[in-house]
C-alpha cells in the first residue's frame, strides 16, 4: 500500500535530490539545508532592513521622497534595497521548498506535529511581513497594493472594517481610506512581526534536540553570491509617485507574485469572497493535512529495561526528539539514574537502541536481540565455509 | 572426511543451490529500496550470498551487530542508511557513521578488521549504485588473505 506521499517522494523528491547531489555534492546539497536556508535569508533581511531604516521616513508626505533618496542617492542604497527585496523572495522560495519537502518526505505529523503547526504560523506571518514591506515603498504600485489590501480587509464579513482600521489605520467612518497613520502602522507590522518570528522559531524548534539552524559556510557563500548577482543584474527601481488622492489606475500595476497574489487576483476582478476563501484555505488546509493520514506508529514507543540501564545518558544525549529524560532512581539499584521515555515525544526510530551498549532500551518493532539472533541464525553452520 | 561428503550429497538437493552467506547487510528500510529484491530468507535476489536485515533506521544499528556478523563467520558486514543530511529521523545515519569511525559511543571495537566493515549512504531510488558498491565490497573481502 503506497500513499500519495510515498509516490511523490520516490518519483519526484528523491530523483531531484540525486541530481542536486551530483551538482552540489552530498555535503553542500541545498535541499539538505532546506530549513537552515530560510534562516540565512532572515539574517540578510534583518541586516539590510536595519540599514534601510536609517533613511526611511514613515510619513505620508515624505515616504516616497525618502525611498527615492535610498534608491538613487544614498551610498549603496540601491544595492541594500535590492538585496532586501530579493532576500525576501529567496526566503519565501526556500520556505516553500522546506514546506513541500517535509510534506512529501512524510516528516510533518505525529511526533513532528509541533514543528508543523508552528511552521504554518511562521509561514502566515512571513506573508504579512512581505506584504507590508511592499506597501512601505509607497510608489504607485505600493499605493495600489495598499488600496486593494484595504478593500480586501474591508470585504471580510462582520469584522472587516475594524480589521482594516486596526491593521492599516483606515478611518472607521469609511470616508477616507489612507490616513496619516497608515504608513506608521505598516512599519510597526513590518518590524514587529519579525520580532514575533523569533519567538515562533523557538516554538518551531521546541521538540528538536539539535535543529539545523545554519547551512555550512560554502553554501552560505554560494547563496549570498547568488543574491548579490541577482541584485546586481536586476537592481530595484522606484515607480512613479502616486497621485495626491491615492487613486492609482489599476492597469499599470506590477505586484510580487509570491507575496501579493491575492491582491493580483483582486485587481484582475475576482470576487473578494472567493479570494478570502483561497487565502484562508492555505493555513487551514495545511493544518488539516497531518490528520488526513492514518497514524503509522499508534501506541508504539521505546521501552527501557530498568535492570540493564546504567544511567549512562548515551540514549538521552542522542535522542533527536527530546523524548528521553534521566530521572533519579531509588529502586535499590546501584546506579543513580534511569532513562525514561516520554511516549508523546517518541518517534519509535531506534536511535536510542544504537546508542545503548547495555541492551537496556528497545523499540517493539525491531528489538536488538532479534537482529542479533537473525545474524547468528543466518550464519549458523557455515562459519568454516566462508574462510 | 568420507562421512561429510556422503552427508552433503544426501541433504535435500534443490534447496542447497544457494551459495553460503558471505556478506551481512543491515539496511535502513527508508534508504535503498530492497523490499521486492529479497527472497524469503532475506537474501538479495541479484546476489544470494548477501543476507539483508532491514531495520527502521540506520541509527538503530549497534556496532555490536556488525562485530557479531564477523565473529559468526561472515566475510564482511555493511550498513546502509539514507544520504547523510537526509535521515528521516534526523541524525541516525550521522550517528552510525561516527560510531564506525570511533567518534561516538558506543564505538566499533578497535580490534575489528576495518576492511570487512563498510557503510553506504543511499536514497531509496539508488539501487544501481547499491549493486556496484556491494560488488566492489565482495571483491575487497575475497581478496583479503585468510589469517
Amino acid at each position: 500500500m503506497t500513499t500519495y506521499v510515498e509516490a511523490i517522494q520516490k518519483s519526484l523528491v528523491l530523483p531531484l535530490e540525486k541530481v542536486a547531489n551530483k551538482v552540489f555534492t552530498q555535503k553542500y546539497n541545498p535541499l539538505y539545508y532546506h530549513g537552515a536556508l530560510p534562516n540565512l535569508f532572515l539574517w540578510a533581511l534583518f541586516l539590510t532592513g536595519l540599514l534601510l531604516l536609517v533613511y526611511y521616513q514613515a510619513t505620508l508626505s515624505t515616504a516616497y521622497a525618502s525611498m527615492k533618496y535610498i534608491t538613487y542617492q544614498a551610498p549603496f542604497g540601491n544595492a541594500i534595497r535590492s538585496i532586501h527585496r530579493y532576500a525576501a523572495d529567496g526566503m519565501m522560495i526556500f520556505v516553500l521548498i522546506h514546506l513541500f519537502r517535509v510534506w512529501f518526505t512524510d516528516r510533518y505529523r505525529e511526533y513532528r506535529i509541533i514543528p508543523w503547526i508552528s511552521g504554518i504560523v511562521l509561514f502566515t506571518v512571513l506573508f504579512l511581513v512581505g506584504l507590508t514591506g511592499y506597501m512601505l515603498i509607497w510608489d504607485q504600485d505600493a499605493v495600489a497594493l495598499t488600496n486593494v489590501t484595504i478593500n480586501l480587509l474591508r470585504s471580510f464579513p462582520v469584522i472587516g472594517t475594524g480589521l482594516a482600521g486596526f491593521m492599516l489605520a483606515t478611518d472607521l467612518s469609511g470616508s477616507s481610506l489612507i490616513t496619516d497613520y497608515t504608513i506608521t502602522r505598516m512599519l510597526v507590522l513590518h518590524l514587529g512581526i519579525p520580532l514575533l518570528m523569533m519567538f515562533l522559531l523557538w516554538w518551531h524548534y521546541l521538540r528538536i534536540t539539535r535543529p539545523v539552524t545554519d547551512a555550512p559556510l560554502a553554501l552560505v557563500l554560494m547563496m549570498v553570491g547568488g543574491l548579490l548577482l541577482v541584485a546586481g543584474a536586476a537592481p530595484v527601481v522606484l515607480g512613479d509617485m502616486a497621485p495626491p488622492d491615492f487613486a492609482v489606475v489599476a492597469k499599470s500595476i506590477h505586484l510580487d507574485g509570491l507575496y501579493a497574489w491575492p491582491q493580483q487576483l483582486a485587481l484582475a476582478g475576482w470576487n473578494m469572497g472567493v479570494i478570502w476563501l483561497m487565502v484562508l484555505a492555505v493555513p487551514v488546509g495545511l493544518f488539516v493535512l497531518p490528520y488526513l493520514q492514518k497514524k503509522a506508529l499508534r501506541g508504539q514507543f521505546a521501552r527501557v529495561v530498568a535492570d540493564n540501564c546504567t544511567g549512562c545518558s548515551l540514549c538521552y544525549n542522542d535522542c533527536p526528539y527530546e523524548a528521553i529524560t534521566m530521572v533519579d532512581r531509588n529502586d535499590g539499584s546501584r546506579f543513580k539514574r534511569l532513562a525514561t521515555v516520554n511516549p508523546e515525544h517518541c518517534a519509535n526510530c531506534g536511535l536510542c537502541v544504537g546508542a545503548c551498549a547495555f541492551k537496556a532500551i528497545d523499540i517493539p518493532r525491531c528489538e536488538s536481540k532479534d537482529v542479533l539472533a537473525e545474524i547468528e541464525a543466518a550464519l549458523a553452520g557455515q562459519s568454516l565455509a566462508s574462510a | 572426511m568420507m562421512a561429510t561428503e556422503t552427508l552433503s550429497v544426501n541433504a535435500a538437493p534443490p534447496a542447497e543451490a544457494l551459495p553460503p552467506i558471505r556478506l551481512i547487510g543491515l539496511v535502513c528500510e527508508r534508504s535503498v529500496e530492497l523490499e521486492d529484491r529479497l527472497n524469503a530468507d532475506g537474501r538479495l535476489l541479484d546476489d544470494p550470498s548477501v543476507k539483508i536485515i532491514l531495520v527502521p533506521c540506520s541509527g538503530i544499528i549497534q556496532p555490536l551487530m556488525m562485530e557479531t556478523s564477523l565473529k559468526n563467520g561472515a566475510q564482511g558486514c555493511f550498513a546502509t542508511g539514507c544520504r547523510i543530511g537526509d535521515c528521516h529521523y534526523r541524525e541516525g545515519n550521522k550517528f552510525l557513521q561516527e560510531r564506525l569511525l570511533g567518534q561516538r559511543m558506543p564505538k566499533l571495537k578497535p580490534t575489528v578488521d576495518k576492511r570487512r566493515i563498510e557503510a553506504y549512504w543511499l536514497s531509496a531510488v539508488e539501487y544501481d549504485e547499491f549493486r556496484e558498491l556491494i560488488e566492489s565490497f565482495q571483491s575487497t573481502v575475497s581478496s583479503i588473505p585468510a589469517s
